[in-house]
This record gives C-alpha cells, sequence and structure tokens, in this order.
C-alpha cells in the first residue's frame, strides 16, 4: 500500500501543476479535496489516485469583492465542477468574460488546468472544452 | 416529547449598526442590563452565562471573550461559556443554555451575544467572514462569503428559474420591516429599482442583496417553569429545538439549491415540539443573502422546494402575509452583528410572540420558528417557540 496521502501534498501537487485525487483503498471512491474519512463507507484508508481531469460545471460566482490578498485579481469566477470521477471540487474558472457572467451555461465540459498569477502562485482551474 | 420546562422571560437587543465610539464589552453589557435589571430580573439571580461571538479574535483582536464581556457587565464569577459556531454563535448558546435548564443544573442563565465589526475595513471584514469557511480548500482560491451564496443562487436560478428580480425584493420587503424599527440599521424603505443596483459584491448578488457589516449585542433570560413566575406572566416556551451539521465545503454538497442542516434541524425541532411547519403563525430566518431567505423559507418546511420566491412576489412573508417571514426586518435590515444575531432572533420571537412589536406586530402570534445558520451552511439551529398560555 502506498504512503498515507497528506492534504500538504494535495495542496503542494497543485502548486507543482499537477493534481492527484484521493482514492479509499477499501471501497475505490475518489475523493476531492480530501478527506480523512470515505464519503462511501466511512474507511480512513486512503491512496492517490490519477483523475482524468474531465468535468462538467454544476454552478458557480464571479468574485468582485474580495479580501486583500485576491482584491487585484477581482472579478474572477469560483465555480464548483463535478469530474468525471464523481467527485466534486472548487477552483477557478476560466475561458469566460467575468462581466458576462448570464454567457456561462451550468453543465457545460470543461477541462482541468491551471491557473498562475503573477506571484507564481497557482489555482486548480478548468476551462470549457 | 416538547420541552416543558424552558422558558424566555425577558429578551432585548441594542440598537444594530456603526455603534462608533463604543466597545464589545460596552454593547454586550448594554444588551445584558436591558434584559436583566431593565426588564426586572436582578442580576445576583443568573446562575450561568451562555454566550455567543464569532470572531472577536481578528475584528478586535480579543479571545476568551465569556468571561471578559460578563465581569463587564457585572456578573463576574458565574460559569460563562462562550459558543462559536459562526454566523450561528448565538443560537448555539441558546441551545446550550436550553439543555442546562432542562436538564435541572440551572434554574435561571443568561443568553447574551455580541460582535463589533465597524471598526475594521471591508476588506479585513470579508477576510474574518471568509475564515468560516473551509480555508483550505475554498477560501484559499479567493472564494468569499458573498461568493457561498452566490454559488447557491446561481443554483437555484438553474433549477427553479429565481431571478436576480425575485431576490431584490426579499431586500425591499427587509428594508420595509425595518423602517419602522427604531433598533435596525437601516430605517429607509427601498425601491426594487434600487435593490436591482448592479454594484455586484459576488454575481449575482449585488449590494442590496447582503446584510451590512453591523456591531451589535442581544441577551435573553431564562428560567424554569418554577422560576418564571417571579418575573413574568406571559413568558414564551421553547418547546422544540434541533441542530445540524454539514460540510463546510460546497464542493461536497449532492445539492446546492437546498441546505441540509437547516432541512434536518427544523424537522428536528418541529418533531421535539409536536408541531409542523404549517402550524407555524410566523417565521425568523437567517436572511445573510435575500438568497438565503428564499432558501430558508423552502428548508424550514414553509414552501415546496423552489417555491420560496413566488412566495415573496406574491406577499405571503410579508409582515401582513399569511406567513410573514423577519417581520422586524431580518440580517438584511437590521443588521448582522455575527455573534449576536441568533440571539437577536430569539428576541424578534420573544417580542412578537407576546405582542410586543409595535408597528411591526404580526397578527397571528401563538406559535413560531427561529432558523439561524452558520458559515455555508455547515450548523444550522432551529427552535419552535409558543406563547405560555397558548
Amino acid at each position: 500500500m502506498s504512503e498515507k496521502p497528506t492534504i500538504e501534498e494535495y495542496l503542494q501537487n497543485i502548486q507543482d501543476g499537477q493534481f492527484k485525487a484521493y482514492k479509499c483503498v477499501d471501497c475505490g471512491m475518489v475523493i476531492a479535496p480530501p478527506s480523512g474519512s470515505c464519503y462511501g463507507c466511512g474507511s480512513s484508508n486512503m491512496e492517490w489516485t490519477e483523475v482524468s481531469g474531465k468535468g462538467k460545471l454544476v454552478s458557480f460566482t464571479v468574485i468582485h469583492i474580495a479580501p486583500d490578498e485576491f482584491v487585484e485579481e477581482t472579478p474572477y469566477y469560483i465555480a464548483i465542477v463535478e469530474l468525471a470521477e464523481g467527485t466534486r471540487v472548487s477552483a477557478r474558472l476560466l475561458g469566460y468574460d467575468p462581466l458576462k457572467p448570464e454567457e456561462v451555461k451550468l453543465g457545460s465540459d470543461v477541462k482541468m488546468e491551471f491557473e498562475t498569477i503573477e506571484s507564481g502562485k497557482k489555482y486548480l482551474a478548468f476551462r470549457p472544452t | 416529547m416538547p420541552l416543558n420546562n424552558t422558558n424566555i422571560v425577558s429578551a432585548a437587543q441594542t440598537k444594530f449598526g456603526a455603534l462608533n465610539g463604543v466597545s464589545l464589552r460596552e454593547i454586550f453589557s448594554e444588551a445584558v442590563d436591558k434584559a436583566t435589571i431593565e426588564a426586572g430580573v436582578p442580576k445576583k439571580d443568573i446562575q450561568a452565562a451562555f454566550i455567543g461571538t464569532f470572531i472577536p479574535e481578528m475584528l478586535v483582536h480579543q479571545g476568551h471573550t465569556a468571561p471578559l464581556l460578563l465581569d463587564f457587565a457585572g456578573l463576574k464569577g458565574i460559569p460563562a461559556t462562550r459558543h462559536e459556531a459562526a454566523c450561528a454563535s448565538g443560537a448555539t448558546a441558546l441551545r446550550a443554555a436550553i439543555m442546562a435548564i432542562e436538564s435541572g443544573m440551572y434554574d435561571t442563565v443568561l443568553v447574551a451575544g455580541a460582535e463589533k465589526m465597524t471598526s475594521s475595513t471591508t476588506n479585513k471584514v470579508t477576510e474574518a467572514l471568509a475564515a468560516a469557511a473551509d480555508d483550505q480548500f475554498e477560501s484559499s482560491i479567493g472564494l468569499t462569503f458573498p461568493g457561498v451564496f452566490g454559488i447557491a443562487a446561481v443554483a437555484h436560478m438553474q433549477k427553479y428559474g429565481t431571478t436576480e428580480e425575485d431576490m431584490a425584493r426579499v431586500a425591499v420587503k427587509a428594508h420595509k420591516n425595518a423602517s419602522t424599527n427604531p433598533l435596525a440599521q437601516f430605517q429607509k424603505e427601498i425601491t426594487l429599482e434600487k435593490a436591482m443596483t448592479p454594484r455586484y459584491i459576488a454575481w449575482p448578488l449585488k449590494l442590496f442583496d447582503c446584510s451590512p457589516i453591523s456591531d451589535g449585542g442581544a441577551a435573553l433570560v431564562l428560567t424554569s417553569n418554577e422560576k418564571a413566575k417571579q418575573y413574568t406572566d406571559l413568558p414564551v416556551k421553547i418547546t422544540g429545538t434541533g441542530q445540524a451539521s454539514a460540510s463546510m465545503n460546497l464542493c461536497d454538497r449532492d445539492d446546492l439549491t437546498s441546505f441540509s442542516a437547516s432541512v434536518d434541524a427544523s424537522r428536528q425541532a418541529y418533531k421535539m415540539a409536536g408541531l409542523e411547519a404549517k402550524d407555524m403563525d410566523f417565521a425568523v430566518v437567517h436572511d445573510c443573502f435575500t438568497i438565503a431567505e428564499i432558501i430558508a423559507s423552502e428548508d424550514i418546511g414553509f414552501f415546496k422546494h423552489g417555491e420560496g420566491a413566488r412566495a415573496v412576489h406574491d406577499g405571503i412573508t410579508a409582515l401582513d402575509g399569511d406567513k410573514p417571514i423577519n417581520p422586524m426586518g431580518g440580517l438584511k435590515g437590521v443588521g448582522h452583528p455575527v455573534g449576536a444575531t441568533g440571539v437577536k432572533q430569539a428576541v424578534v420571537l420573544y417580542r412578537e410572540l407576546i405582542g410586543d412589536a409595535g408597528p411591526n406586530q404580526v397578527s397571528n402570534h401563538d406559535t413560531a420558528v427561529m432558523h439561524n445558520f452558520g458559515g455555508t451552511g455547515a450548523t444550522c439551529v432551529v427552535n419552535v417557540m409558543r406563547r405560555a398560555d397558548v
């Protein structure tokens, strides 16, 4: 069995431009963001798994007023995306005009990528396919 | 079995708003004085205190607030515990007090909440509020608190056809009710057009969809049946209480158009009270954002899922409607000093139920429900209350 995954590694992976989800060793459920116990069977046996990066847009918002840390990035999209593997993640949404959110269609197919801001920080992100 | 020993015998709030020059402990102490000595309850009768404050550590650089606040309010010495559940801090304090009375451990207790928010900048407050969401997985990518409800609004709009105008109507109603409430932060009616001003905070939520940043405090005295008579002929009985939790992360929820903790907590509270949503004459719900009132009105069973917006449009939830919601102006109109809010909601129920709500009095006021909701909806407390003579 592989080493127990940690949140620190999960977040570091995103900063390194890669994404790995947790997978329940006992029932196979794919989980991201990390959880200490499986939503399916309650097990706390987790391992890393790769995902396809394909997903569907579940919902979103456009942030106009943000804490200091994010002020220079406004307006920006935050979306909830359901991955093909069944788990949902929160991420940035790219490829749409933040001033025309009415053009965004829920249920759209999106593909995982990473957004790198000026400071070099990376966000998990999705873009319509 | 309905609870049968918990009575609210006095209840009060301070003015909500930007209380310039007044610090957290002074706000707290004013609320306590109004609910004790000014209401005929000697402070020496209080045996324990249950305190709601959300995040004074970030807002006013003060932790360990319960003994600090109690000392300033002249109640030093008694057991005092602070309860924190984001915006549901006040109602979790109330619930602990209910359990303390029902257990027989105490006969007379204080429940109080307060928050001082306006001395911080808006960005600082936004950052503090964001601490009520999941920092590692959601706040850290730039999801704000209004953003959480923006996401819920988009999902509700998509599934049920709810519109920005529907949400604006909630704001118009809140301001209308608050306009006759002298303790409210906003005492001015607004037009639908004004409520629709496109100053976006987190699309589709605009400035007038959001409750304001506020200072304020609220307090209640709870007693057993035996002690209640000493203070009032007309107490309000808390007959059912419920509390539930849900994932902090929005992304871990199957349904973004309803909050499972609200549904679960209200079912528990109605079941304990032996009543149903249809038995409630009115409700006070957690309208931190206009969409939150629409969803809450559905989650507590006042309307079917997807019909909350229609009910606002048709005036059913207006002060003079069949099912008034937030008759004194809600968080949106009265203000939202976070730690005080859950306690203030109970103050509103008390005043409405005993017929002491002045121009904001609802016509049927035997039985009502309060819904206090924390953070992203990860905690919800619901209480059912009845006037003692019903």
